[in-house]
């Protein structure tokens, strides 16, 4: 008998094509197929290999076009076709543009998968910030810690991420998803010393930047980026310091001050810090002759450079403490 | 005790059930004589072309005219050899499906050749002429003359009389079961097994699962009832129709060789596949049977991705494996 793909593939043009393609993720759905089948069924009408992968719930499939299961390691190629299922991300690995069929089989079976595992793997976590605070929780038990780590869906033999947000801890078994605001990142530890990772992430957070004009800089800081730059946050109080005074003049001397100085500090050259800023060199060097001026040292050489950075950090930390 | 059978079928497995719904095909339209040239003209099943008949070399493929049994027309023989088998080389000889009314001698030929590679295997398929315009017994005595013809070239093909087995899928398996008992009752040729796939083996058309199924699926009640009708006219279902047309009519299932027999749950011949395998272990016989649940008839044909289909082509290989091996 001609096979199913043969089949839909002769109606391909056909809006026929697409209405199958929606009677048999349907049909998969109402018989309660599993996640295998879906990912099967969307590889052989596809006619390449299909994956589905959800890192939150630890679902890793992968289907070839002749139907058998075959995971691959490595990562994705950014051409291929992928669609969100829910916090899953199936993906049918060939090049776009998908066409009306393929785009039918990726939504479909996104949905069908979706469905599958908020019926059978519970919904993603959905925040439990109790939980989440016992985890990261220094104070509390191992014990308890294991049992909030379990609520929370993660595997206490496996690793997991602390990320300081100004809303309070999050945690995540995967890499951290972007954030739209400040974050401190915490390295990935194993699951039971995540209360480590949570004290990381908290400093990295008091290193991140409003990315305002007033509070100029990254917003996302990874505890791992900071090196020794760390130690200053165990410092206390330093805004008296005559660095830091010194800073506060500038930025009440301009409004552009704070971000001039911090591109200054950040950028590899004058050159690449007025490209940055999107103002000409010689406007810079302007700025940078007033800014000078007000700190009272220079900001051209290593060492005024680093003295820059160094209460910029500090002026950060005071304003978040 | 009075036995009833419900008239709720067994569901479709998922997938395959959600593969019938894909086609459209979960309430067939009935197929009724009229509309057999119809399906001839726009034929469901596959033909598969002299390049892929040679996958890259690895067959040598020839159409062979042979006589046919008592002065019938010569019937041709389709004949694949493998071209570097790694050892004895052994014949299956194929007869295809098709309901009696359609298909050809390519028709599931390149299952065949997925055993050819894997065991060292001519592919014989025979085109036997087709029923309405040739009754019984003109198909199953072309298949018979073939296989004959077969068994006796076997030192020109290059295959050892040892290792010869019929099979076939559906209406081919009803044959392939007909050969056997054609074989053992006419002296030969010699087989070394039987490998049934869901064989159409009974005119008679009114088990449990063929009223179960009426109506669902693939080859329903009404199409059976076409093919048996096509091949035996108004003796179908009645009192004197030759086992070698109906091997369910056979009264004595002694004496065969190992058979292998798979069919679906749900389909119209679930239940006289597996009367017939029963009914060769009362009769001291050897046979496997697989009854895959929620498969209609052709699953692993039409949908061969899916998990059950692909857990039934593996079926056979093992069969095959410990029957060839032995």
């Amino acid at each position: 008998m001609k096979d199913l793909a043969v089949r839909l593939a002769a109606l391909d043009a056909d809006a026929g094509a697409a209405l199958r393609v929606i009677a048999y993720f349907d049909n998969l759905v109402e018989a309660r197929a599993g996640l295998t089948s879906i990912v099967r069924g969307a590889a052989m009408l596809a006619d390449c290999p299909a994956r589905l992968v959800d890192e939150q719930r630890r679902v890793r499939v992968r289907v070839t076009q002749r139907g058998e299961s075959a995971w691959a390691d490595g990562p994705p190629d950014p051409a291929w076709l992928s669609i969100a299922a829910g916090p899953a991300i199936l993906t049918l690995e060939k090049p776009g543009p998908p066409g009306p069929v393929g785009a039918m089989i990726l939504e479909r079976a996104a949905g069908a998968a979706k469905a599958v595992l908020d019926r059978t793997r519970g919904h993603a976590p959905a925040p439990d910030p109790a939980s989440v605070e016992l985890v990261v929780d220094a104070a509390a038990s191992p014990d308890v810690r294991r049992q909030a780590a379990r609520r929370l869906g993660l595997d206490p033999a496996g690793t997991a991420t602390a990320v300081a947000l100004e809303t309070g801890p999050q945690v995540f078994a995967g890499p951290p998803p972007p954030f739209p605001g400040r974050a401190g990142i915490g390295p990935a530890v194993p699951v039971p010393e995540l209360p480590s990772s949570w004290a990381a992430a908290r400093t990295a957070l008091r290193f991140a930047a409003d990315g305002t004009d007033e509070d100029p800089g990254p917003t996302v800081v990874h505890h791992a980026d900071l090196g020794a730059l760390a130690l200053l946050a165990d410092l206390g109080d330093q805004s008296s310091l005559p660095d830091v005074r010194a800073l506060d003049r500038t930025a009440a001397a301009a409004p552009w001050m704070p971000a001039t100085l911090q591109a200054v500090a950040d950028a590899i050259s004058l050159r690449a810090a007025a490209s940055a800023l999107h103002v000409h060199h010689s406007t810079l060097q302007d700025r940078i002759a007033h800014a000078e001026h007000l700190l009272g040292w220079t900001v051209r050489d290593p060492h005024g450079r680093l003295r820059l950075q160094l209460a910029l950090a500090l002026r950060r930390l005071h304003r978040h403490p | 005790m009075t036995l009833s059978v419900a008239a709720t079928p067994p569901p479709f497995d998922p997938e395959l059930g959600a593969a019938l719904a894909a086609v459209a095909e979960t309430n067939p339209p009935p197929l009724t004589a009229d509309l057999i040239p119809a399906l001839r003209a726009d034929s469901p099943m596959v033909r598969a072309t002299e390049e892929e008949l040679r996958r890259d070399g690895r067959f040598t493929v020839e159409e062979r005219l042979v006589p046919g049994l008592d002065g019938d027309p010569d019937i041709s023989l389709l004949i694949c050899r493998p071209t570097a088998p790694k050892g004895v080389l052994g014949c299956v000889y194929h007869t295809h499906g098709g309901g009696m009314i359609i298909g050809d001698n390519r028709t599931g030929v390149p299952d065949m050749l997925d055993w050819a590679e894997e065991f060292d295997l001519v592919v014989v398929s025979v085109e036997y002429r087709l029923a309405p315009e040739t009754p019984h017994p003109g198909p199953v005595h072309d298949c018979y003359a073939g296989l004959l013809w077969t068994a006796g070239h076997a030192d020109e093909l290059g295959f050892d009389p040892d290792r010869l087995l019929v099979a076939g899928g559906s209406a081919g398996g009803g044959l392939a079961a007909a050969l056997a008992l054609m074989a053992r009752d006419r002296g030969g040729p010699a087989l070394r097994g039987q490998v049934l796939i869901c064989p159409m083996l009974d005119d008679r058309n009114d088990t449990p699962s063929a009223i179960q199924m009426a109506g669902l699926g693939v080859w329903d009640r009404t199409a059976n009832d076409t093919g048996w009708t096509a091949l035996l006219g108004d003796a179908r279902g009645g009192p004197d129709v030759s086992p070698y047309a109906a091997p369910a009519r056979a009264t004595d299932l002694s004496g065969l060789p190992p058979a292998f027999i798979d069919v679906g749950s749900a389909e119209t011949f679930r239940d006289e596949d597996v009367a017939y395998a029963t009914r060769i272990w009362q009769a001291g016989g050897v046979a496997e049977l697989h009854v895959w649940p929620g498969a209609f008839h052709g699953f692993d044909g039409m949908v061969p991705q899916a998990a059950l289909s692909q857990e039934a082509k593996a079926a056979r290989v093992r069969w095959l494996r410990r029957l060839l091996d032995a």
